[in-house]
């Protein structure tokens, strides 16, 4: 009899079991990430030794590394997190052992440069792996037109902004408007308009959706700026003289009324007459516990 | 080739074919490149680099099991099991046996070789079809190359095996052996090329050390020499000359192998 019962009761008990095995995973699926979030280890090996492990399989755990730091940045990203000095190490860190593992990998090198230059305003750091880059990538163009880009715009240099983008130009695949760029670069001093086409061509090839729609925020901020600098240079052109707010845009209806900042600030003109927002382009933290627990976490 | 060894060399690569460990192996490879299909999608734009990547690591993977635990059952077992004196019994010379066993395994190596470069160039196409723009820096002819250099480096890999097979009286050490001359071989560059670093030069090593060092990359298989798999991803072209050499340098490394074991082999009282 009870064999029978047994026999009977078992599919039960493994239904019973799956599901069990279902609501233990999925809380566990919770446990885990709070778990990650508080031990997050941002530290990856020095290519002395990942190289030596790697053996032959150097390109997949460079693909691998890159994951864990895009993962690491979408996260960030996506809580609108504040990264810090030490996120920005990380980061230089582990894009350098990458870029050891496999030297030709542009993905690494590109996202690399997006969040050290615009992200962090390191950019040493980002003009010292696109050099490497550019030891390797010979024939992309894409290499010297990020250099000159970061001279021109981040460094205020112009004479290597324009050297590197006219190297750039003369390189297979690199745009029509790139040798005009360049040689009017001096023209565009002080402008967002290379910053916008820069970001247009970075969005049309970008895959990950967390980042194109971080460099899409970026752009229609830039966007925004553009049209408000052209909107105080007809102020200008009628007044004589430039607009001391960015109301008066509005009162003297050259535009009709005053745009949102993306990120949340507000649009000011400043001494030398150039619009900038007070949200210097980057997300505000969404509550202050969040910070608190990032905090905590590292 | 004498009819004797041809037939000795279908008998391996159809005994090889018989392990089951061969099924498990190849599903896992397959399993492998498919996760490729999924995993280039989280990638920005260099998918073909991620799928190169995947599909020879899954090819190099699946080699390496072989190599490790089918060749060695294929030689150390006949000697494990002592079945090595039916084979003895026929009229095969011993030197003979060791390169009839070592043409079979390569013959085995190489039909496997051949199905996961199909599998794997399946693959490829499928995900070059559906991301195309992004497949602008992919050459096949890179990718054959890579398939190429890494079939040579089990062509020595494999007398490596063989030469540790007539040494030793266990399977197991004969694995030991050959998994460390491997871990060794793929390193030996690393190490060598780190310690001409300006870093390395404050390091304090002993005299030693650096001797063992010195000895050890000449005796050595560079085996890092056969891996091309970063440069095909970015479709790097290399030059004849450089395939040439490690063409020249697996078959003479691996001769040499074969010859002294052989030699040993000849010698050696089975007991």
């Amino acid at each position: 009899m009870r064999p029978v019962l047994l026999k009977s009761l078992s599919p039960l008990f493994l239904i019973l079991l799956i599901v069990l095995c279902f609501l233990v995973q999925k809380d566990l699926a919770i446990k885990r990430e709070h778990f990650l979030e508080k031990t997050y280890m941002d530290y990856t090996l020095p290519s002395k030794v990942s190289g030596i492990v790697a053996m032959e399989f150097k390109g997949i755990v460079s693909d691998f590394l890159f994951l864990k730091v895009s993962t690491f940045l979408g996260d960030k990203f996506m809580k609108r997190l504040m990264l810090g000095d030490r996120h920005a190490e990380y980061i230089y860190n582990s894009v350098d052992v990458i870029t050891d593992l496999d030297p030709w990998f542009w993905d690494a090198y590109l996202l690399a440069n997006m969040v050290l230059s615009w992200d962090f305003r390191k950019i040493d750091k980002a003009n010292t792996l696109l050099f490497k880059a550019r030891e390797y990538r010979t024939d992309d163009f894409q290499v010297p037109y990020q250099i000159g880009f970061n001279y021109y715009y981040f460094l205020k240099d112009n004479t290597n902004g324009a050297k590197y983008m006219m190297e750039a130009s003369k390189l297979p695949g690199s745009p029509a408007y790139l040798t005009s760029l360049a040689a009017r670069l001096f023209m565009y001093q002080n402008q967002y308009k290379p910053a916008i086409l820069f970001l247009k061509d970075v969005i049309a090839k970008t895959r990950n959706p967390v980042l194109k729609k971080r460099f899409e925020t970026r752009l229609n901020t830039l966007i925004v700026l553009d049209d408000l600098e052209k909107a105080v240079d007809k102020f200008k052109e009628i007044y004589g003289h430039f607009p001391l707010k960015i109301s008066d845009l509005v009162e003297k209806k050259i535009i009709e009324k005053i745009p949102q900042d993306p990120y949340g600030g507000d649009f000011f003109i400043m001494k030398n007459s150039r619009v900038f927002t007070t949200s210097k382009m980057v997300f505000k933290k969404r509550k202050p516990s969040q910070e608190k627990q990032f905090d905590s976490s590292n | 080739m004498s009819k004797k060894m041809i037939a000795l060399i279908i008998l391996t690569f159809k005994e090889g074919v018989r392990d089951r460990a061969l099924i498990g192996i190849g599903l896992f490879s397959v399993f492998m490149m498919g996760g490729a299909l999924v995993v280039v999608s989280l990638f920005m734009r260099e998918l073909h680099k991620v799928s190169v990547d995947i599909n020879l690591s899954a090819i190099t993977f699946a080699g390496l099991l072989l190599t490790f635990f089918v060749s060695i059952n294929l030689i150390a077992k006949d000697m494990d099991k002592h079945t090595i004196y039916c084979v003895l019994s026929k009229p095969f010379s011993r030197s003979q046996y060791i390169w009839g066993k070592f043409l079979g395994i390569m013959l085995l190596i190489i039909v496997a070789f051949g199905i996961l470069t199909l599998c794997s160039s399946a693959t490829i196409f499928f995900i070059k079809s559906q991301y195309e723009v992004y497949f602008k820096g992919f050459s096949w002819f890179s990718f054959y190359t890579a398939i190429y250099a890494e079939l040579l480096m089990f062509f020595l890999l494999n007398a490596v095996v063989i030469f540790y097979s007539t040494i030793t009286t266990s399977s197991f050490i004969t694995l030991l052996f050959s998994i460390s001359t491997y871990i060794a071989g793929q390193t030996i560059e690393e190490v060598v090329l780190f310690l001409k670093t300006r870093g390395a030069a404050d390091m304090v090593l002993s005299e030693g050390i650096n001797k063992i060092i010195d000895v050890a990359q000449y005796i050595l298989p560079n085996l890092s020499v056969f891996d091309l798999k970063v440069q095909s991803a970015h479709a790097v072209s290399i030059s004849n000359g450089y395939l040439f050499s490690i063409t020249a340098y697996s078959l003479i490394y691996t001769m040499i192998l074969l010859l002294v074991a052989s030699f040993i082999f000849t010698r050696r009282e089975l007991k």
